[in-house]
């Protein structure tokens, strides 16, 4: 059953992945980055890492999201379609 | 592995892939941000059902950090996109 999990994990972040490629709008992107680091947290979670998964859930959501989201404020390339 | 659990666990899928599909076709910003934040609820039940499989408290901590954390980076989305 936690294999189930994790495909549907995988099956989700390669989506996000795609997004994140493909996307033209920049913060869009950087939600879809936040969600590619989700499911990696899961996964390491998975393969038994607490303290990897907990670094990644405080780097990954946390940290990376909010630098790249002030960053783009700051940068002024930010837009709402 | 009871039958409940594997009702919960499907309607956990639906509303993942739900989400996800939001996440790809989101015609604006704001519905992108939403159906992220809803993602990383989704994700924090699956980890507390993940501590409860293998029996261990110190996977709760990785659900308590990611929950808090999730909160506070689609705050300042939100605050990016107010302006």
């Amino acid at each position: 059953m936690l294999m189930w999990i994790a495909l549907l994990t995988v099956i989700v972040m390669l989506g996000a992945a795609v997004a994140v490629l493909t996307l033209e709008n920049y913060l869009a992107a950087v939600v879809a980055a936040s969600v590619v680091s989700l499911g990696l947290s899961v996964l390491f979670t998975l393969l038994q890492a607490p303290d990897v998964a907990l670094a990644e859930a405080a780097v990954g959501a946390g940290l990376s999201s909010v630098i790249f989201a002030l960053a783009l404020r700051r940068m002024e390339l930010w837009k709402i379609k | 592995m009871s039958s409940l659990e594997l009702i919960a666990l499907f309607f956990m899928a639906l509303a993942l892939f739900a989400r996800l599909l939001r996440l790809l076709i989101g015609p604006t910003v704001p519905d992108r941000v939403v159906a992220a934040d809803i993602l990383a609820t989704i994700t924090t039940v699956a980890l507390v059902w993940i501590a409860h499989k293998f029996a261990n408290p110190i996977y709760l901590d990785i659900a308590l950090v990611y929950g808090v954390l999730a909160f506070v980076s689609v705050v300042v989305i939100a605050r990016v996109i107010e302006g």
